[in-house]
């Protein structure tokens, strides 16, 4: 460790006190990004304390990357420095909660499986399931964008936040937004903060607006043989009056890799399509009676799940590297985004490309909004670069995007992780610029080198 | 009188056919729905982007400022001319240009109207779902400036959350593009940031949205109440119940005279206040919401609660609500419609404190509140005619957006800030926080040329903040309320604050 950072460890240890900077080596190499092993992890227990560490890092041109739990760290390109580990962990408190108005506050480390069990005493939620799952922050979410399936519902984390106040590189802590459930006072500073995975400030406080729980849930599952199928299903679906929770098609390797454990040997072979529904008992009988009624139009037979087995099942797939890390090699995970109507096609497309680059996937798509998630196993990490440019080639001619949400560290000397920018690069780097001119977040970690 | 060098260039870029310069045509660009401060230099109706390009670049060029335009109908002042310069209307950019039904989206010119995209969907079973009050007049441009609300916004949410891509002409003349065809691109939420700034940041120039499927069953209910609060409650219990209906709208008994006699939408005379209650979606879930909706309001002591029949009662009941600011019209010289935001929890302590406000002022308000989110709407009756009225209705109208802040609320739901309350932002927003807009905006809008004097405060105040809309048009400097006596149900102000 140089003198400089030691120097500026005991300053921040003049900010946030001696016991919460840490710069033991095997603690650092535990927050250590893309290789990149910080010089001390700070844990900064108020905003006050991140605004006035961020300002003393902005002043040393200490780079900064805040975290929570990691479970989203690999998103971004290598830093081109890293300094301090912010660490967000011991703010994790709700500052404000009227479950009758259904608004709440609460701190960036707040893990959600902890909020979603501090909301459930009212029955109440955050509509949200991110890879990460339980054990993802709220901050991290935020910062990530991150969402699961249930958008397909609820939306993200962009529909249903509320308020903000964040810190800044100048040691200001800026509000925006409120606690009301409709606001347009001024700029919405938020929507820039979520996604834009910590390179712009650091979210100290969020606001969301809640939901009630739907009062019963009912998973039912189809194999299908054949993509055309389950894309005549997800249109007969979307052209109903139906509105599911969430709808996944499992293809690849995702059948057999995280399907329900009862399924016969065909079954595993087959697509799979997932279907939640919520609401109360004559609603959930109706889609039953109703998908019952599609499926069988599309030549097909769906089964209802054990709420035992689905729930257990739908963390799985909604934290499908996680699910199959402990088994599996990961080689890197990898979410594409279309128009609705080419899902399917990139699903098939995908695991074609797949096969020609020797690896195999696990295909995750959520059909009813356009986001693909791919899980990529057993593939050369000399391959990785040309897998990945032909998936993001093919998302591209369907006009999509790609984005490696992770991958190994020294694969992304040559892989872009987000891909080319578009004509509005020169106004996010003048929105960065704004936010963080002396460019200490997480540098370098976003889109176009931001 | 000849036309000046700067309407010259205009006509030379974008043809002679779209200016307009003449005093008398200008006039007509003086206000919107809100008020008035004075006439742009020109008013010019591109068609096309490359048009909107050589607009912003000759503005550059000559450091004169530019305004856009939908139909007028904001209620903000978003397009009114502060410091004169070039009015850009984009009412010759009104093509649907694609409609794409398996992608449940369509892209569209700032031009057309919010009500003629959901007319263009609904063979297909498809709508767009913001639907602000002037649904039928105001355009889906103005709406992305002012993320525009609506009844329906409470479970669907407003304009941004429909907002999925924007084609962008910059201050500079750059075109950019924003979000995309499909959700999450990479990189940050430029659309999110755009949507909702007024016009200070760009001129945009096409828009995708996203277009939902229209609901099985729709069930409409009026709950009528001989007491303010037991309705206030209502919103208070059905909130706190997890009942989310498509639109949860309260009329007070003010206002429901007014509408009756407007447009005998059925609503009773006799009563203190209405909930229009609307449930959508799945039959079987609108069933039973409506029963809970109606067993709520009963133990609230609605003293009955009706439910739309055939879609004919409904419209009639909708017809009330969308033309309650218009029937208000009919009854006074002038009104003025305020939009506060509060929690909603706390509506029956604001309803008091309004009423409180209009006895101290000795002013007739009625209010017409998106309940559901909180969202209200006051609508101070005066007449302008009466200089003193006018100084009352400024300072009440003051105090109850005060109100709201103290309440943890905000000073607006979804009419925006425009010239009417930048001065009041420092109500909800600290010096750095509004520091940190006031950078943002300058990132975008370097020399303050795109739609100067709106949203953030001119930081020329000192002392007590309050609304710097002029009411009156006794010291007005003005002709627009002699010369257009039409425009009297709405409230023109006279631009008497400035020079």
């Amino acid at each position: 460790m140089t003198t400089a950072t030691q120097g500026a460890a005991a300053e921040m240890a003049a900010i946030v006190g001696e016991s919460r900077v840490v710069t033991d080596p095997a603690a650092r190499a535990g927050y250590a990004v893309d290789g990149e092993t910080p010089q001390c992890v700070v844990y900064a227990p108020s905003a006050e304390q991140v605004a006035a560490v961020l300002r003393h890092a902005a002043d040393r041109r200490l780079a900064v990357i805040p975290v929570r739990n990691l479970t989203k760290i690999g998103l971004g390109q290598r830093p081109r420095a890293y300094d301090v580990a912010l660490s967000l962990k011991e703010m994790n408190q709700v500052w404000y909660y009227e479950p009758d108005d259904l608004t709440v506050s609460v701190e960036p480390g707040m893990k959600l499986g902890d909020f979603q069990h501090f909301l459930s005493r009212h029955n109440l939620w955050l509509p949200v399931d991110p890879p990460g799952g339980e054990k993802a922050s709220i901050g991290g979410i935020l910062a990530a964008n991150a969402s699961g399936p249930l958008r397909l519902r609820y939306g993200t984390a962009r529909d249903f936040t509320i308020g903000m106040k964040i810190a800044t590189t100048e040691g200001k802590i800026v509000k925006t937004g409120g606690r009301v459930v409709k606001n347009v006072a001024g700029y919405d500073l938020a929507k820039l903060l979520i996604g834009s995975c910590g390179t712009l400030g650091v979210i100290v406080e969020a606001s969301f607006k809640l939901f009630p729980r739907p009062a019963q849930r009912l998973t039912f599952a189809v194999a299908v043989p054949a993509l055309g199928q389950a894309r005549d299903l997800r249109r007969r679906i979307q052209q109903s009056a139906l509105e599911p929770l969430r709808i996944l098609l499992l293809a690849g390797e995702a059948p057999r890799l995280l399907g329900p454990d009862s399924g016969s040997a065909g079954r595993e072979r087959a697509l799979q399509l997932w279907i939640e529904a919520g609401g109360s008992a004559a609603v959930v009988d109706r889609y039953a009676r109703a998908l019952d009624d599609l499926a069988r139009r599309c030549g097909l037979t769906i089964e209802r799940l054990d709420e035992e087995i689905a729930a257990p099942a739908w963390a799985r797939l909604c934290d499908a590297p996680a699910a199959l890390a402990p088994a599996l090699p990961i080689t890197a995970t990898l979410k594409a985004t279309l128009p609705i109507a080419a899902t399917e096609e990139f699903v098939g497309r995908s695991e074609e490309e797949a096969g020609r680059e020797g690896a195999r996937v696990a295909v995750l798509a959520q059909v009813g909004v356009g986001v693909t998630r791919l899980v990529v196993l057993e593939a050369e990490r000399n391959r990785l670069a040309g897998l990945v440019a032909r998936l993001r080639g093919a998302a591209s001619a369907l006009g999509g995007a790609l984005v490696v949400e992770q991958c190994p560290w020294e694969a992304k000397s040559e892989i872009d992780v987000w891909g080319p920018p578009g004509d509005d690069f020169e106004m996010m780097r003048k929105i960065k610029a704004a936010w963080d001119p002396s460019g200490v977040l997480s540098p370098g970690r976003f889109v176009g080198g931001l | 009188m000849h036309p000046s060098p700067l309407v010259r260039e205009l006509e030379r870029r974008v043809g002679r056919e779209a200016v307009l310069w003449r005093p008398e045509d200008l006039m007509l660009y003086e206000y919107d729905a809100l008020s008035s401060r004075r006439a742009p230099d020109a008013v010019v109706f591109p068609t096309s982007t490359e048009h909107v390009v050589e607009i912003m670049r000759l503005a550059n060029r000559e450091r004169v400022p530019v305004v856009g335009r939908g139909a007028g109908t904001s209620l903000s002042g978003g397009p009114v001319v502060a410091e004169g310069g070039i009015v850009v209307s984009f009412a010759r950019m009104k093509k649907i240009l694609e409609i794409d039904i398996e992608n449940q989206r369509a892209r569209v010119q700032p031009g057309v109207v919010n009500l003629d995209l959901s007319l263009a969907v609904a063979d297909a079973g498809y709508y767009y779902a913001p639907d602000p009050s002037s649904q039928k007049a105001c355009t889906i441009g103005g709406n992305v400036a002012e993320n525009s609300g609506g009844p329906h916004t409470l479970a669907y949410g407003v304009t941004s959350q429909h907002v999925l891509g924007l084609e962008v002409v910059l201050a500079g003349g750059e075109v950019i593009h924003t979000g995309a065809s499909f959700w999450d691109r990479p990189g940050y939420d430029l659309t999110g940031f755009l949507v909702g700034s007024e016009g200070t940041l760009g001129l945009v120039t096409e828009i995708t949205v996203r277009l939902m499927r229209r609901p099985e069953a729709v069930k409409t209910l009026l709950a009528i109440y001989n007491q303010v609060g037991d309705a206030t409650r209502t919103v208070a219990m059905l909130t706190a119940h997890g009942i989310t209906p498509a639109a949860l709208e309260m009329m007070d008994g003010v206002t429901l005279r007014a509408v009756e006699a407007a447009t005998g939408a059925g609503y009773p005379t006799d009563s203190a206040a209405v909930l229009l209650i609307e449930v959508e979606g799945l039959r079987e879930a609108v069933d039973e919401q409506a029963d809970i909706i109606e067993q709520v309001c009963r133990r609230n002591q609605a003293r009955e609660v009706l439910r739309a029949r055939t879609e004919e009662a409904r419209a009639r009941l909708w017809r009330g609500r969308k033309n309650a600011f218009g029937a208000l019209g009919r009854i006074s010289p002038s009104y003025y419609v305020q939009d506060g935001v509060i929690p909603r929890t706390r509506l029956p302590e604001m309803l008091d404190d309004i009423e409180r406000v209009a006895q101290r002022y000795g002013l007739l308000i009625g209010n017409i509140f998106h309940a559901g989110d909180g969202n209200l709407h006051p609508l101070i009756l005066f007449d302008s005619r009466d200089p003193a009225e006018c100084e009352r209705v400024v300072e009440a109208a003051s105090e109850i957006i005060a109100k709201c802040a103290e309440m943890g609320g905000s000073i607006t739901g979804e009419h925006g800030v425009g010239l009417e309350k930048n001065e009041l932002m420092p109500l909800i927003f600290s010096p750095d926080d509004l520091e940190m807009m006031r950078r943002l905006k300058a990132a975008w809008n370097p020399d303050g040329l795109l739609n100067p004097g709106k949203v953030l405060p001119s930081g020329k105040m000192c002392g007590e903040l309050r609304i710097q809309v002029s009411m009156g048009s006794g010291a007005s400097t003005s002709a627009v309320n002699g010369r257009l006596p039409s425009r009297r149900r709405e409230r023109v102000g006279s631009g008497g604050g400035l020079p």
